[in-house]
């Protein structure tokens, strides 16, 4: 079946939303939608570790039934198989954890379902959410990586299979494969979104973030979410001050990245934004190393059952890159890795005086080819350490033709207005 | 006879003259003598603790070689039940350990069992009675590890700290409780409550065991106490919440600090600026709005499931926080930091009270945390300390708080408090 433009599954979260509301579509027509797109694509894609699809469809015809529950009535979502689900396996990526079925559902779940939402499947997550890939494959061009660790949420919903997803970020698992599949990857100020439920990689820095084709859609699935009123994007006073950033990794930045930052600086500056560059202060450029620190040294103790009891069914990547490196990285050199976050994070935030939100690049470029990597996460590591929250949008393709994004960086805490600014961004380059 | 420590019992094992088997057999003698009176099990398989007993004499080394720990009963656990005190969890098993069981297993100790845990680490209290008086609460909701290690069930054993639920239950039990700076201890597997808050916390009954549990939970080796260390710069700290402190706690504080004084330690008045004055209603704020989402499963998909108490109690609080609230308690709680890491500039330690005074009578209400809370939401290291007993013949802590991030000096000092208290 082909879809068609105005099929449920190409539509957006608010659009359905106001469609359920009018009586226009059923929450089963959207799953059914969804199921069908799922059932043409997800041979070449891969997005999906689990699929409920009865149960998604029993789901939706209880809620058609009823009065409406919430913000996301009737809106399908994918999680991250990092996540756990009480009623669908949840695996993290493992091959330990291949029959694993969760006594609860996360606290993320938990929350969306009681909105109204349907947990139509669990998405592919590399193990661990580390580095060792899943199979998806990047929808715009499958011998290339969509990015991980997020790898099936960024995919599915890049490729209509989905229309909100979550995943998480450690490193730059959110954001880099939203750049990589051309869809809007929120991840929020860390802490903001419950982490109950979600395995942990690293304690200090994960953080549990959204996919979805609109700004006005990451606000309604926030809203859930975090179970807060819902507020609607509001337009700008005034067009925000923005601070170009490359960062000093500027020198692995692509052509098509730095272009695309340039470009979408001069836009924005067009439509009434005042454009500054910055350099990002010394304790802040300290904290890509420390972010690498903070990850490697939880390996060995976030996985410390894992490596004692089935040490043959991690991946050799998982045991250089956490377990090794993690046992290495003394005592001293932790604390001082943690001590830096409080010093950089007071640091950027006083930029803020002065700035609304910071421009920069969410990834090094377009989807590296091959699957075995999901890319470089060199352009998230430190704001990820930062705690800030952070959009990467669409923007432009790379001389492939594959996405390349850009990266919007807020104040902590100030998420709903860098939705707002990112909602006046994206007008602005449309 | 006094019961081992874990120091010595690694030592007379690796010395050969006690086994490991010797060892949690004889705790297990204790357990069965004393649990009709104290409940502070909620899991034990004396034959799975004692097949684990072989199995860690057969493997030899480890730095907690042969040691029966007990496991908070929040904690996961792959071959025990984890029940959380709570209908929905009973008798449910984790498919893994949680790292810090993980950790223990890998440094050779035995996971005896499972501690008794208040429901979800909250204020539903279990059967557990004070070792020193079953008509008291032993405190909360570290309740069961506090009560076994006091009565020499095992000389080790986890708990957890949101409140005060490391620090209070010890002091009400007369054993030693570490919670250590916010972020040293690996969380996975312990279930999260507040997570910008919940520490995962040590009880023990002395402060050489502390250090070597320590080092094991960390992976490190162990940073020995220094016993040896000179007289400490004391910041007698008050807190805001000083009027909660009953009067023998305030008699013990004051003695004690005359005390110190006398043995070379210099005291001095320490108190918060200001505007730190409500900080514990941040502390409230940041707990309240984190722990109604993190416990969104249980109160959406089991909520008949949950007690009245927590469900008119913290849930029902929780939920009545805003947002707005909630940002402006995590910034004040991040000045906050600051300022009581400022405080380390002119002393080595603050002394303070571990608890509103001793157990109260009865088995219902575990106490008070008012007097923990704000060093929770500080993320300092705490230390409590047994120190004497009060006018009903219960157990009296108190407590010593370092700076961020100087926990083996805040275990140092400690000892030179301990070996001057009188």
């Amino acid at each position: 079946m082909m879809a068609s433009m105005s099929a449920p599954n190409t539509l957006t979260a608010t659009e359905l939303a106001h469609q359920i509301d009018s009586g226009g579509v059923t929450a089963e027509a959207i799953v059914r939608a969804h199921l069908d797109r799922i059932d043409a694509r997800d041979g070449d894609v891969l997005a999906w570790s689990h699929l409920a699809r009865d149960a998604a469809l029993e789901r939706a015809r209880v809620l058609d039934r009823g009065p409406r529950q919430g913000l996301l009535h009737g809106i399908p979502m994918g999680v991250k198989d990092i996540i756990d689900s009480v009623d669908q396996p949840t695996t993290y990526g493992s091959p330990i954890y291949k029959n694993h079925q969760p006594l609860a559902d996360a606290a993320t779940i938990a929350l969306a379902k009681d909105a109204g939402a349907i947990l139509l499947g669990k998405t592919v997550t590399t193990e661990f959410a580390n580095r060792f890939p899943g199979p998806t494959r990047n929808p715009h061009n499958p011998a290339h990586t969509p990015g991980g660790s997020s790898s099936g949420s960024a995919a599915g919903v890049a490729d209509f299979q989905i229309v909100l997803a979550t995943g998480t970020q450690t490193g730059g698992s959110v954001i880099r494969p939203a750049a990589f599949c051309g869809v809007v990857g929120y991840k929020p100020t860390y802490g903001h979104f419950p982490t109950a439920g979600m395995k942990a990689n690293t304690e200090w820095l994960d953080t549990i973030g959204a996919y979805a084709r609109s700004i006005e859609d990451i606000a309604l699935f926030r809203a859930a979410l975090m179970a807060i009123p819902f507020t609607p994007i509001a337009k700008l006073g005034a067009p925000p001050r923005i601070a170009v950033c490359f960062t000093h990794h500027r020198d692995e930045l692509s052509p098509e990245g730095t272009k695309a930052v340039n470009d979408a600086a001069a836009a924005l500056a067009r439509a009434g934004a005042q454009v500054k560059e910055i350099e990002l202060p010394a304790p802040v450029r300290d904290m890509t190393q420390g972010q690498k620190t903070l990850s490697a040294f939880d390996g060995p103790r976030a996985h410390a059952d894992e490596a004692r009891r089935f040490p043959h069914l991690l991946s050799e990547s998982l045991k250089k890159d956490k377990l090794e490196a993690g046992s290495k990285i003394d005592y001293a050199t932790w604390v001082a890795a943690r001590k830096l976050g409080d010093t950089g994070r007071a640091a950027v935030d006083a930029l803020f005086d002065d700035i609304d939100v910071i421009l920069t690049a969410p990834a090094k470029g377009e989807a590296p080819l091959g699957l075995e990597r999901t890319g470089d996460a060199t352009f998230n590591l430190l704001w990820t350490y930062l705690w800030m929250p952070c959009v990467t949008l669409p923007f432009a393709k790379g001389p492939i033709g594959l996405p390349v994004g850009i990266q919007l960086v807020g104040r902590q805490h100030e998420d709903a207005r860098l939705l707002d600014i990112a909602a006046w961004a994206k007008g602005a380059l449309a | 006879m006094k019961p081992l420590s874990a120091t010595a019992a690694v030592a007379a094992i690796e010395a050969g003259t006690l086994t490991s088997e010797k060892l949690v057999r004889d705790c297990l003698d204790r357990i069965a003598e004393r649990e009709p009176a104290v409940k502070a099990w909620a899991f034990l398989d004396p034959a799975r603790a004692i097949a684990q007993a072989k199995a860690v004499d057969a493997a030899k080394g480890g730095i907690l070689r042969g040691i029966p720990v007990g496991i908070k009963d929040i904690i996961d656990t792959y071959d025990m039940p984890t029940g959380h005190n709570s209908p929905i969890f009973a008798g449910t098993v984790p498919f893994g350990d949680a790292a810090c069981v993980a950790l223990c297993r890998t440094a050779n100790a035995v996971i005896m069992g499972k501690t008794v845990t208040t429901e979800f680490a909250n204020r539903h209290a279990g059967p557990t009675t004070n070792p020193h008086n079953a008509a008291h609460t032993p405190g909360g909701s570290s309740s069961g590890s506090a009560a076994a290690v006091a009565d020499g069930q095992v000389p080790l054993a986890f708990g957890t700290q949101t409140g005060g639920s490391v620090i209070r239950p010890a002091a009400y039990c007369g054993v030693i409780g570490y919670k250590p700076t916010y972020g040293d201890f690996n969380r996975v597997g312990i279930k999260m409550q507040c997570h910008s808050v919940d520490t995962l916390g040590l009880m023990a009954r002395t402060l050489d065991d502390i250090a070597l549990f320590r080092g094991a939970v960390l992976k490190f080796p162990p940073v020995p106490v220094d016993h040896r260390t000179g007289a400490p710069r004391i910041g007698f700290c008050r807190s805001p919440v000083w009027d909660k402190a009953l009067p023998d706690t305030v008699a013990l504080l004051e003695r004690t600090a005359t005390v110190l004084s006398s043995k070379g330690a210099s005291i001095v008045d320490v108190a918060f600026a200001p505007r730190y004055d409500d900080v514990i209603d941040d502390h409230a704020a940041i707990t309240g709005w984190e722990s109604v989402r993190n416990y969104a499963d249980e109160r959406l998909r089991n909520p008949d499931k949950m007690s009245a108490e927590i469900k008119e109690g913290p849930m029902k609080r929780g939920l009545a926080v805003s947002f707005e609230r909630y940002v402006a308690a995590q910034r004040k709680a991040v000045a906050f930091r600051a300022h009581v890491d400022s405080l380390f500039d002119k002393v080595d330690v603050l002394l303070t009270a571990s608890a509103p005074g001793e157990a109260p009578e009865g088995i219902g209400f575990t106490g008070d945390p008012v007097l923990n809370s704000i060093w929770t939401l500080a993320h300092t290291p705490c230390v409590t300390l047994p120190a004497g007993k009060g006018s009903k013949g219960l157990p009296l802590g108190l407590q010593l708080v370092g700076l961020r991030h100087a926990d083996d000096r805040l275990l140092s000092t400690a000892a030179w408090v301990a070996a001057h208290l009188d």
